[in-house]
């Protein structure tokens, strides 16, 4: 370490490259220097073999060594020209060996609000040819999302908008908002601090960008390369909805799914709930016809082999008592208080009746049948003219089909 | 599949929505396929039951639960700030 060499009355001598090191851990503990924007012109660039390049920036006061090394000088949309304004954004080091601090350029934009059009389309351009917008790059959305994050700023409408779809549709979702300005290009890089603080939070299954309307210099933030980027990059499916219908920023291009306003990437990332209490209701349906064939079909075998046999066997009078007690207990199970009380309150009481086959013939239904003894479930599984047999309550009715309709309601939620 | 009867008897509780109605499907299709015994086809119906309560229930009482998230993440990562953000 550093000790002065001379009695301890005398000030301290630094060795030169502790006392750079010690300027360097300055700037670097400074987290403003680390992420900054600057405007300036620039001057003197040069383009040594290394690849990288360096300049100065400078205004009418003041002047700052900069560097653009190869990387990022090749995804740079201009080169740095003599006398061009440009805003470089990057962060401010010490360079030790030479005693210099200087501007680490991390990308640079060109001034002045005329070229943003062309910007837009440079950058549209390059990341296209990088692939970013492939549409083999897309993911689609998860069907049922747990979790969803979003993306906005927390002010305005945009939000509040966002939480009323969610709510209406399906508020069994829970939102992860990361806040954000997004207000210009200047927003950008918060844009894409928001969007990697929800890339790091566990169990999230879809993640929605979006900011309301405005001007294209109000969007410009969403054309930012580092914030289209930053949305290519996702670990989860992604939807972007920003501006009107007519606004499309690259961020939209970048997304999995693109919507036309912040509501519809609401309205895109949830199932609709509303139609969930018709489809529980149908299956439950479903589940207590089945049920009641299936005591229907044993019933019938029952009586089928008691027919063939034209007299009480034992083992018969077995089987019809085990039938018997299986259908009894069927009733006490699900007749308990409690049971009728969820039942009760899911409207489910015939369904439960239904459980009965007898009870189900003598509330009107009926059973059809194929010559071949098959319970008809399809309609698929017979033709005009083929011959049914109609089983009721009292009796039955022998039938010719003249006709077959199948339904396409049972498959709504495969 | 260890037997006609999944999950039967476990709490549904802590399970996410999609994944009940999911199974109330599965047991739609295994009662309408026919295939059960009697005593399993009641089991499954009556699981059926409570699945369907169990969903109603969450549907009534569902309210959207909104988290926001600090500057520094959920987990409180390290996530640099700006000089200037607006």
């Amino acid at each position: 370490m550093t000790t002065a060499p001379q009695a301890s009355a005398g000030p301290r001598v630094w060795r030169v490259s502790d006392l750079n090191r010690r300027v360097r851990g300055l700037l670097d503990a400074d987290t403003a220097l680390a992420d900054v924007w600057v405007e300036g012109e620039v001057s003197g660039p040069s383009f040594p073999p290394s690849g990288h390049c360096f300049f100065t920036l400078k205004d009418a006061n003041s002047q700052i060594r900069a560097v653009l090394f190869r990387e990022e000088l090749e995804r740079a949309t201009v080169r740095p020209q003599h006398g061009a304004q440009l805003v470089c954004h990057g962060r401010v080091r010490a360079y030790e060996p030479q005693g210099v601090y200087q501007l680490y350029v991390e990308s640079v934009t060109p001034v002045g609000a005329g070229d943003l059009h062309a910007q837009y389309e440079a950058l549209r351009a390059k990341l296209g040819a990088e692939g970013l917008f492939e549409e083999s790059r897309k993911r689609p959305l998860p069907r049922w999302p747990r979790r969803i994050g979003v993306v906005t700023s927390p002010v305005g409408a945009v939000w509040d908008d966002i939480c009323t779809v969610l709510r209406r549709r399906y508020p069994l979702v829970e939102v992860v908002l990361s806040p954000t300005a997004v207000q210009g290009g200047v927003s950008a890089p918060a844009i894409v601090r928001a969007l990697r603080r929800l890339y790091a939070v566990d169990g999230l299954d879809l993640v929605i960008l979006a900011r309301g309307g405005g001007s294209i210099e109000d969007l410009w933030g969403f054309n930012a390369e580092e914030v289209v980027r930053t949305v290519a990059a996702s670990p989860i499916p992604i939807v972007v909805g920003v501006g009107h219908e007519s606004d499309i920023t690259l961020a939209d291009f970048a997304a999995d799914r693109r919507a036309p306003t912040p509501s519809a990437a609401a309205e895109i990332a949830v199932p609709d709930g509303t139609q969930l209490p018709n489809i529980l209701a149908r299956l439950s349906q479903r589940s207590a016809t089945a049920t009641a064939a299936r005591f229907e079909a044993a019933r019938r075998a029952v009586r089928g082999e008691g027919r063939a046999l034209t007299g009480l066997r034992p083992d018969l009078a077995a089987s019809r008592q085990r039938a018997a007690e299986l259908l009894d207990r069927a009733h006490r199970a699900l007749g308990s208080d409690l049971e009728r009380r969820r039942l009760a309150a899911a409207g489910l009481r015939d369904s439960l009746r239904a459980l009965g086959p007898l009870a189900t013939l003598d509330r009107g239904y009926a059973v059809a049948r194929r010559p071949d003894g098959m319970i008809l479930r399809d309609p698929a599984d017979v033709a005009s003219g083929d011959e049914l047999e109609i089983i009721v309550a009292r009796g039955a009715v022998d039938t010719r089909v003249t006709g077959v309709r199948p339904g396409d309601m049972e498959e709504l939620l495969a | 599949m260890s037997g006609p009867v999944p999950n039967a008897g476990d709490d549904l509780a802590g399970r996410p929505f999609d994944e009940l109605v999911a199974e109330l499907q599965r047991i739609v299709q295994t009662l309408e396929a026919g295939q059960v015994g009697l005593e399993d086809s009641i089991a499954l119906y009556r699981e059926g039951l409570r699945l369907h309560a169990t969903c109603e229930e969450r549907l009534r009482a569902a309210e959207l639960a909104i988290t926001e998230l600090g500057r520094r993440g959920l987990a409180g990562a390290e996530v640099p700030e700006p000089a200037q953000e607006g």
